[in-house]
């Protein structure tokens, strides 16, 4: 019926596309931005990633630091597989949600096309032809852009310590493909339900915002929204059932489906928030209050990457300390020890001998690679291993009889959990073969983890130990004297009270994971946060003539721009707010977790990172909101409100 | 069926906004038809129906009841994409505050109908039809930089550049001063005398009786009749439905 050819249609659809870029170039701006930090951001995270996978150790190391080299790498890369998981999601949820928005806030002009007779095809090859150039565009931008971010995430890596002065993140060619086709293919999602909805409402309700048209929580909204509150709950209920690492891993994975649900349910809550706006807060206060409703979808649109920012952040950040107390916790309870002395290699003098010590457990570690199962199913891993005097570490560490039957030439399987209880496993120490052998013992796994191997006495030769690092856990004589014993203790090492050692230590296991939350916070934080920023500029564009009509009937230009803040600190507080509940989920999970493993249910909050991430978010959306609406209103309202369309 | 010389037929046709209590008859079973080359106007109290019966009448608006014959197409029945081929082809339409596309110059506003359609306009059909309208020195010409009544001639131009069987204007004065009115109501007089059909909603007697007919509508009814009366009369019998509360 429509008899067009489709090679017509696009190159009409081009041409009106030109248009509408250089009329409403703030939508498209902030469009294009969200695709180009998106691509960048990706992009970088995936070269250093298999940069690091690839990455060679340099000639020339010892054994003992070819293993640790290796063990580091692959933290590196797990770590950088984190953050190009990050990166993707942020990207997917902050592009498609920028493009749903601008073809929202485009209604009108799509509904005028439609009443002169533009099919529902031609408005949806229009957007999605508008999405296919930005996102061209955006990566054409974002490669190149990539490669500064990429510099500076190696920087950020070399600072930390975790890859060596050599590491580069290396270009590939075949890049070019997986950035434009991110870039584009994010952007078409994003656009893609958006145009198929602004295609199908009828072209009057459109106009005149009614109807169809003005529905705000659509299926599709519901949909996402219940189906990620789903998992969200499922990975809550499951992650007790995970173990030590599996319920971290499924704690700290809580946030991300537990934003994009709150991100879609917003538009339920956001309005809610207008109510609990001071009512003394005059003409300003009233329409705020009128906007906060009756743009539900702007709202949302702010609040849905402040969303993801808090829940990240927070939930993140959160989960992660939750553990490490926890860890440290259990140690604390199972640790029978009143000092901790450190050493290199096994101490000269026995420390047992030393008047007013009880018992002494001396631990001496040294780096492993070990292998477990046999032919396809062997899995060759790099870790630690404890040499320990059986008896002695069971009654210092809460072993109780799991010990007794380590001796001779076996091993145990440590804390960390990684190794299986029963079987044999091949082990390799620096320079040394040690072949296979049997796993006749395990000690109780804990949170923290800890060694993978407890070797008896005897297994390891006195040569490799001498400069290994070695801690003494000391128990005292019941009436001995502390400091005489103590200073004692120290002509043969350093050393420390248990509750200190406990925490220095478990402070430099978990330097680690500190410094990767730093990165991906510091990276997705920022990011998530220009996408508040996008959302602002995008509403207000087309609020200028809105603003017009407040000043028209007799609002100061004051009284609007007051009115504007107000809003946007509403919405704000309701992106903290419902981020935080996403976060609570992700604590919820931990504290469970905690529970199930230790017995003990731990909570740490890191109130000061919660109070930064509340203080910058207003003061972003606050200076946002003011600048918008401050310039949108700059002209004298009539000549907007004279120019009728 | 369908009279040869009805240009478009309402049979029954009812809209009903809201439900139960809140329901609101804006048009209540109404049975007309809109004669081939006639122009009639539509006049009523505010809040009567005249408008949501433009829009039934243009396949603008779902039917809750009833039929609209365009020609012998049943828009009732018709789905979207027919619809929306009709728009450009058979129906338009202009409204009371002109729906321009502002980015546009006045020229690719006319043009666009044609374009949507998938033809490349002759470069004298733009022309010809925003000359039809007096502008033909404003071509180039943004929305913004042209007066109300200027505006709303190249919205009468844009709907008319396709030669629809029927042109449906809402109150297409009603944003106007009474000599920008003049012109557009004589061009709308040049059109009709020309053979082409125009449905019109309006509150102006004056412009109600440039019409060759005028119905009255009140409470979502057709509730009286006029053919080739002066304004005073018209005024009268506005007036005379106006009051009767
Ligand atoms: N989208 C809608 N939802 C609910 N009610 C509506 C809607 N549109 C119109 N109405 C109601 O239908 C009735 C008729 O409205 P309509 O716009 O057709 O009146 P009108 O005769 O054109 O009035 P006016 O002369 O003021 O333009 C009114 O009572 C109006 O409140
Ligand atoms: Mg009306």
């Amino acid at each position: 019926m429509m008899g067009m050819s489709p090679s017509f249609a696009s190159t009409q659809a081009w041409t009106i596309s030109r248009r509408s870029l250089a009329e409403r170039w703030q939508l498209f701006a902030g469009a294009f931005l969200s695709v180009t930090l998106g691509v960048a951001l990706v992009q970088s995270s995936l070269l250093l990633l298999i940069s690091a996978a690839l990455y060679e150790p340099p000639a020339g190391l010892s054994a003992a630091d070819r293993m640790e080299f290796t063990d580091s790498t692959a933290a590196v890369v797990s770590m950088l597989g984190i953050i190009l998981g990050i990166a993707t999601f942020l990207a997917g949820f902050i592009i498609s949600s920028t493009f749903a928005f601008t073809v929202a806030q485009r209604r009108r002009d799509l509904a005028l096309l439609r009443l002169v007779g533009a099919g529902r095809g031609q408005v949806r090859r229009l957007l999605l032809g508008e999405a296919v150039l930005l996102g061209t565009l955006g990566a054409a931008v974002g490669v190149p852009l990539g490669l500064v971010v990429m510099a500076a995430q190696t920087w950020l890596l070399r600072r930390m310590g975790f890859v060596p002065d050599g590491f580069r993140g290396e270009w590939r060619e075949w890049i070019l493909a997986g950035s434009f086709g991110t870039g584009i293919v994010l952007a078409v999602a994003g656009a893609m339900v958006a145009a198929r909805r602004a295609a199908r409402v009828r072209p009057l309700e459109a106009l005149r915002e009614t109807g169809d048209a003005a529905r705000v929580m659509t299926v599709t909204r519901w949909l996402a929204g219940l189906l990620f509150f789903g998992g969200a709950l499922a990975l809550i209920i499951v992650a007790p059932h995970g173990g030590p690492d599996g319920g971290a891993a499924m704690a700290m994975n809580v946030p991300l489906p537990a934003a994009i649900a709150a991100a879609a349910l917003s538009p339920l809550v956001v309005p809610l928030l207008g109510c609990l706006l001071p009512t003394g807060s005059g003409v300003a206060g009233v329409l705020a209050r009128a906007n906060l409703w009756d743009a539900r979808r702007r709202s949302a649109s702010v609040a849905a990457p402040l969303i993801v920012l808090v829940a990240l952040v927070v939930g993140t950040a959160g989960a992660g300390q939750t553990f490490t107390t926890s860890g440290i916790d259990e140690l604390r309870r199972q640790t029978h020890a009143d000092l901790v002395v450190g050493t290199t290699g096994p101490p000269a003098t026995a420390i047992a001998a030393v008047p007013g010590v009880a018992t002494a457990s001396t631990e001496s570690s040294l780096p492993v690679t070990y292998t477990t199962g046999h032919g396809e199913d062997a899995e060759t891993e790099t870790g630690s291993a404890l040499v320990i005097d059986p008896a002695a570490y069971a009654l210092a560490h809460s072993a109780g009889s799991s010990l007794t039957s380590l001796s001779g030439h076996a091993v145990a399987a440590g804390p960390s959990g990684d190794v299986p209880a029963h079987g044999t496993v091949k082990i390799e120490l620096p320079g040394l073969k040690l072949g296979s052998l049997p796993i006749v013992a395990a000690a109780p796994t804990t949170m923290s983890g800890g060694a993978d191997l407890l070797l008896p006495p005897g297994v390891a030769p006195a040569s490799l130990l001498e400069s290994a690092p070695t801690r003494s856990f000391v128990t005292l004589r019941p009436g001995a004297d502390l400091p005489t014993t103590r200073a004692a203790l120290a002509k043969i090492g350093t050393v420390s009270t248990t509750d200190a050692w406990l925490t220095a230590d478990a402070k430099a296991r978990t330097k680690t994971s500190d410094k990767i939350m730093l990165v991906i916070m510091g990276l997705g934080g920022l990011y998530a946060l220009i996408g508040v920023v996008n959302s602002i500029v995008i509403g207000a564009a087309a609020r200028r003539r809105e603003f017009a009509e407040a000043r028209i009937t007799g609002l100061t230009r004051t009284q609007v721009v007051r009115s504007a803040l107000l809003e946007s600190a509403a919405v704000t507080v309701a992106g903290l707010v419902l981020g935080a509940v996403a976060a609570a989920g992700a604590y919820w999970a931990a504290v469970a977790s905690t529970a199930a493993v230790t017995g003990h249910g731990t909570l740490s909050v890191p109130w000061p990172l919660v109070g930064a991430v509340c203080l910058v978010a207003l003061l972003v959306t606050g200076a946002t909101s003011l600048i918008t609406s401050w310039s949108a209103t700059r002209r004298p309202p009539i000549t907007l409100l004279a120019a009728r369309e | 069926m369908t009279r040869a010389d009805a240009a478009v037929t309402l049979r029954g046709v009812s809209r009903v906004y809201g439900r139960g209590a809140a329901a609101v008859r804006a048009v209540d079973d109404v049975t007309i038809e809109f004669p081939r080359g006639g122009w009639t106007a539509v006049m009523g109290p505010s809040g009567s129906g005249k408008s949501t019966l433009l829009h039934c009448a243009a396949g603008l608006e779902r039917v809750d009841a009833g039929q609209v014959l365009l020609g012998g197409t049943d828009l009732t029945a018709a789905r979207d994409r027919e619809l929306t081929a009709l728009r450009r082809t058979r129906i338009g339409f202009v409204f009371q505050s002109f729906n321009l596309i502002g980015s546009l110059t006045a020229a690719q506003n006319v043009a666009l109908p044609l374009r949507l359609a998938g033809r490349r306009p002759r470069g004298s059909e733009v022309r010809d039809t925003l000359a039809a309208v007096g502008l033909a020195d404003r071509v180039r010409h943004r929305p913004r930089e042209l007066s109300g009544g200027q505006q709303q001639r190249v919205a009468i131009a844009r709907a008319m550049v396709t030669r629809p069987d029927v042109l449906f204007a809402d109150e297409p004065t009603g944003a106007l001063d009474s000599s920008a009115a003049h012109v557009v109501l004589d061009l709308m007089r040049q059109m009709a005398d020309a053979g082409q059909a125009i449905v019109m909603v309006t509150h102006d007697p004056v412009a109600a009786a440039r019409a060759d007919a005028v119905i009255f509508l009140r409470d979502g009814r057709v509730v009286d009749r006029l053919a080739g009366a002066g304004p005073r009369e018209v005024a009268d019998r506005l007036a005379g439905w106006e009051a009767r509360r």
